[in-house]
């Protein structure tokens, strides 16, 4: 496996600081003082952009500003968090110590000190996406919308978006650590209905959906142009029209390289973050060094791969993010922590502590999640299925992290008969339990794997941006949801 | 320190107006919150915070624009308002943008109370022994429920403030309160978790924390030795929380701007028979005490109560002002939004009108059949009504509930769903602003093995 490697090190042009470095240490004080183990200040600065297309027009561009700090005290297993998008010495004095009041000790005055460390670059945007003109961004919908319906005149329905964050953060802790980062992010994603008519000469529709993006610079839309983005979402829904209903029952299913990651995601991802795994609600707790998946899956999640969606310099506790193997040849070798349930379960973070906003304690998540390629090529795969179903593009998944049942939904789907693909199938919902379905895994593409950056995970209420990738891969017996028995 | 809300709404709408809007509407929602959660008979945190943000949408010969900011320091407020201004520019004219008239606003309608100096006064400690009670009655019900994913308690309280160029200038605020429980039971190998909560405006209207934690770990427990079972077509019950789910559903294929662009199901049913004659779906935003009711939508349109089906009949589709102006049809008052976002069509109190049937009645009357009680995936297809979930539940044999079933799906179409209806209950509950009764469909679709 090709691992992306990080650019060197530096430390880029600094505007300046969201909050004085005299005030964070006040904070961490004010956090303190009630005698508490640890305390942590976040500072966040948002600014985003958006612009959407629907019925051929540009119907809004929008921008929004989102600034506030949350601060973390913990005392024992016991967290104390307050927030406030309100940056005046007092408002901000004051969440420090409603946050402080989780500890029950009397008057600390301590004060702390913290110092910012070099961090490594993983995403590097010359030019702040939020400089870059709303009129550039908005000729990205307006393409995108001219491909999808030159693609196919029976493309009726179009809606594009792009949108864009540019995220500053601070985190300060009574470690005595400070980093500061910028995390940009965009993504383009297109929405189309085509529309035919189906074997009774009534119409019928059927939905396709593209988009991609990453921690990319805004040349990213030079080469994956609007016109790839919208041909292939118009490519989906057409290659649809006519679809049959699906089988119902056990079969075996191809997956195609990519964004197919999310069954990844779904299937193992969660049940591997440390807070389930100390709380013991988990199926994967208590089984490492344990065979948890057939001998061809390798599971890495890697915060360090260039311009990548999930990628992080920092993750939102100040801790560096890695490239962590967590299952080798079926073996379950290790979590993902963030800080605090590293500190409660005897470990070390692995930089997965992440957050949705200075709303939010950060919690161990993913980041960017995938399996290592194999060595069998796509095509010798499919020629090995009998009877089967290919999926080629998928809409979402969930999990139950508890029992792990996670469905995964497929918005594209072929009928396989002796190694060829056949007749296109109405969406299909796979569903099955994390580990069962990783030990049916039989054959591993050695196809490339990462999404176009299209995900983002939902947890406990908080939205992360994370990258995905599977390649080709076969799984046997895997229980396919459908209207026909 | 406090600041008049109101009077800043309007400010922003005079500077938009100054600025060259023609029309403006600013949108100020202040919070605070207060939540807790606990384990192993400890506070495990608590967060309190308090937050706001105000949303500024304007048009500019017919083109939109929409800023919106968290910072409230005037030069922040103030350069949000130029942004939406100056952001109208890259959005293309569409004469039939606008806000909505003085007569479309209407008087904000009378609902009743809205908050509860109960809930707005909560005592932190009143959380805390409360979230302690659901998890050691949760415990308590069975040795095999080991411990909880989480289990907390939680209020807020919203304050909302509306003002715009056609003379919109209102504001109301909520309060809402919390229990949840998320248990896990384990026997063996198999672990299984499962939820319950209680949501309310008014304290004197939650359920006791017992109940919730009992409630939790009963739906836990039962679940354990779960298995799969064949694939076969079978008569299928959603519980009240499942058939929640289900008719919001319904709802998103009936919201106006889907339909106008022929991306629903539904688009070409109105006034035709869709259901049989007991179904009766209603958004009511005027409903006393509902957690979705409000005087006013998003837009500052007076909340109704529209039967989108009514005794089986397709009766209305839910519109905000704008695809209401392209349908030509009116608002239904279902603007839903928050200060970050435009307005957009969602539903206010959204409720299936119970039956008289009790469940356990509907359930006797099924001899082999599958009772859902949770599901996993993102549901319907509102362009193709294609519905297929991952489902976990209890197997019906000759009348009774049974043994546990996991990894399965449930399949079908939403129209034919809806036409497959052939028992409602009489046990129409609301945990969240969707309620439903229990209902049973004649058959559908099970995939296993």
């Amino acid at each position: 496996m090709a691992r992306v490697a990080a650019k060197k090190s530096a430390v880029g042009l600094t505007p300046p600081p969201l909050l004085p470095v005299p005030q964070l240490e006040r904070l961490l004080s004010a956090g303190m003082e009630r005698g508490a183990d640890f305390a942590e200040v976040y500072v966040e600065r948002t600014v985003t952009t958006a612009v959407t297309l629907e019925e051929n027009k540009i119907k809004s561009a929008q921008s929004g500003l989102q600034q506030g700090v949350g601060v973390r005290v913990v005392s024992g297993a016991k967290v104390g968090y307050a927030y406030s998008d309100d940056l005046d010495d007092e408002a901000l004095l004051r969440a420090a110590r409603t946050a402080a009041m989780i500890a029950q000790g009397t008057g600390s005055e301590k004060s702390f000190n913290v110092a910012r460390a070099p961090l490594p670059m993983f995403y590097r945007v010359q030019q702040s996406l939020k400089d870059i003109e709303v009129a550039r961004k908005a000729d990205l919908v307006v393409r995108a919308n001219k491909a999808a319906h030159l693609y196919d005149k029976r493309i009726k329905q179009v809606v594009a978006t792009y949108a864009d964050s540019t995220k500053r953060v601070m985190v300060a802790n009574t470690e005595g650590h400070l980093a500061v980062d910028t995390q940009d992010l965009c993504r383009l994603s297109v929405h189309v209905v085509a529309e035919g008519r189906g074997k009774d000469g009534k119409p019928e529709r059927r939905t396709g959906f593209y988009g991609g993006g990453g921690r990319v610079p805004f040349s990213h839309f030079d080469t994956f142009t609007p016109e790839m983005v919208a041909h292939e979402a118009a490519r989906q829904a057409i290659a649809v029209l006519g679809a049959v209903d699906a089988r119902a029952g056990q079969q075996t299913v191809v997956l195609a390289p990519g964004w197919s990651g999310i069954l990844l995601h779904e299937a193992v991802g969660h049940g591997l973050e440390a807070d389930f795994i100390r709380k013991g609600t988990s199926l994967f707790a208590g089984k490492l060094g344990q065979q948890v998946a057939s001998n061809l899956v390798t599971v890495i999640d890697d915060g360090t791969m260039a311009n990548s969606r999930g990628s992080l310099n920092v993750d939102d506790e100040g801790n560096a993010p890695e490239f962590k193997v967590l299952i080798e040849r079926g073996v379950l070798k290790g979590y993902m922590y963030d800080a605090l349930n590293a500190k409660l379960m005897g470990g070390r973070s692995t930089g997965s502590g992440r957050r949705e906003s200075f709303k939010h304690m950060p919690m161990p998540r993913m980041t960017n999640t995938y399996l290592a390629p194999g060595d069998s090529t796509p095509e010798e795969i499919l020629k090995g299925v009998d009877k089967g179903i290919y999926c080629a593009h998928f809409g979402g998944g969930q999990v139950d992290i508890t029992n792990g049942n996670f469905v995964f939904e497929v918005n594209e789907a072929y009928e396989i008969e002796k190694g060829k693909m056949g007749r296109p199938l109405k969406g299909v919902t796979l569903i099955g339990v994390g580990p069962e379905a990783l030990k049916n895994v039989s054959q591993v593409g050695n196809d490339p794997m990462p999404d176009p950056g299209l995900g983002t995970c939902g947890k406990d209420g908080q939205s992360v941006p994370v990258g995905v990738g599977l390649p080709t891969l076969r799984i046997d017996n895997m229980t396919v949801g459908g209207t026909k028995v | 320190m406090s600041t008049d809300y109101q009077a800043l709404a309007k400010q922003m709408v005079a500077r938009a107006k100054k600025k060259g809007a023609k029309q403006a509407e600013a949108y100020i929602e202040v919070g605070r919150e207060s939540s807790v959660r606990v384990r192993d008979g400890q506070i495990e945190d608590l967060t309190q915070a308090t937050s706001k943000g105000a949303g500024i949408r304007v048009f500019v010969k017919d083109r939109l624009g929409f800023a919106w900011t968290s910072d409230f320091t005037t030069e922040a407020i103030n350069s949000s308002v130029d942004r939406a201004v100056q952001l109208a520019e890259a959005a293309a004219p569409n004469k039939l943008n606008g806000l909505p008239t003085k007569k479309q606003l209407g008087a904000p309608s009378d609902v009743g109370p809205l908050f509860d100096e109960a809930v707005a006064n909560l005592d932190p400690e009143w959380k805390i022994k409360s979230a302690l009670e659901m998890e050691k009655a949760g415990k308590a019900y069975d040795p095999r429920v080991k411990t909880f994913d989480s289990v907390g308690a939680g209020d807020h309280v919203n304050e909302v403030y509306l003002a715009s160029s056609e003379g919109a200038s209102n504001g109301y605020q909520g309060t809402y309160v919390y229990l949840y429980a998320m248990p896990v039971a384990a026997d063996g190998p198999q672990l299984q978790t499962s939820y319950w909560v209680d949501y309310k405006r008014f304290l004197d209207e939650l359920d006791a924390p017992e109940k919730i934690g009992v409630e939790a770990a009963r739906r836990a427990v039962r679940m354990l030795g779960a298995s799969k079972v064949k694939s076969q077509k079978v008569p299928v019950i959603f519980d009240p929380m499942m058939a929640a789910a289900f008719v919001s559903g319904i709802a998103a294929a009936a919201n106006g701007d889907a339909v106008f662009k022929q991306s629903s199901f539904l688009a070409s049913k109105l006034g035709q028979s869709i259901a049989p004659k007991n179904v009766t779906l209603v958004d009511d935003g005027l409903m006393k005490r509902g957690l979705g009711t409000s005087p006013f939508d998003g837009e500052g349109v007076a909340t109704r109560r529209t039967a989108i089906v009514e005794q089986g009949v397709l009766r209305s589709f839910l519109y905000d002002t704008f695809t209401a102006r392209k349908a030509k049809a009116e608002s239904t008052g279902n603007a839903s939004r928050g200060y970050r976002s435009l307005p957009a069509i969602g539903t206010n109190n959204l409720y299936l009108e119970p039956g008289t049937t009790s469940p356990e009645e509907l359930i006797k009357g099924v001899k082999n059949g599958f009772y859902v009680t949770a599901m996993l995936g993102h549901g319907a297809n509102v362009v193709t009504g294609e519905f297929s979930r991952g489902a976990n539940g209890l197997w019906i044999t000759d009348g009774a509930l049974g043994k546990p079933v996991q990894e399965v799906t449930v399949a079908g179409n939403l129209l034919d769903m809806l036409m497959a209806i052939d028992g409602i209950g009489s046990d129409l509950t609301f945990r969240g602003s969707t309620g439903a009764p229990t209902i049973r469909f004649a058959e559908l679709t099970v995939s296993g093995e």
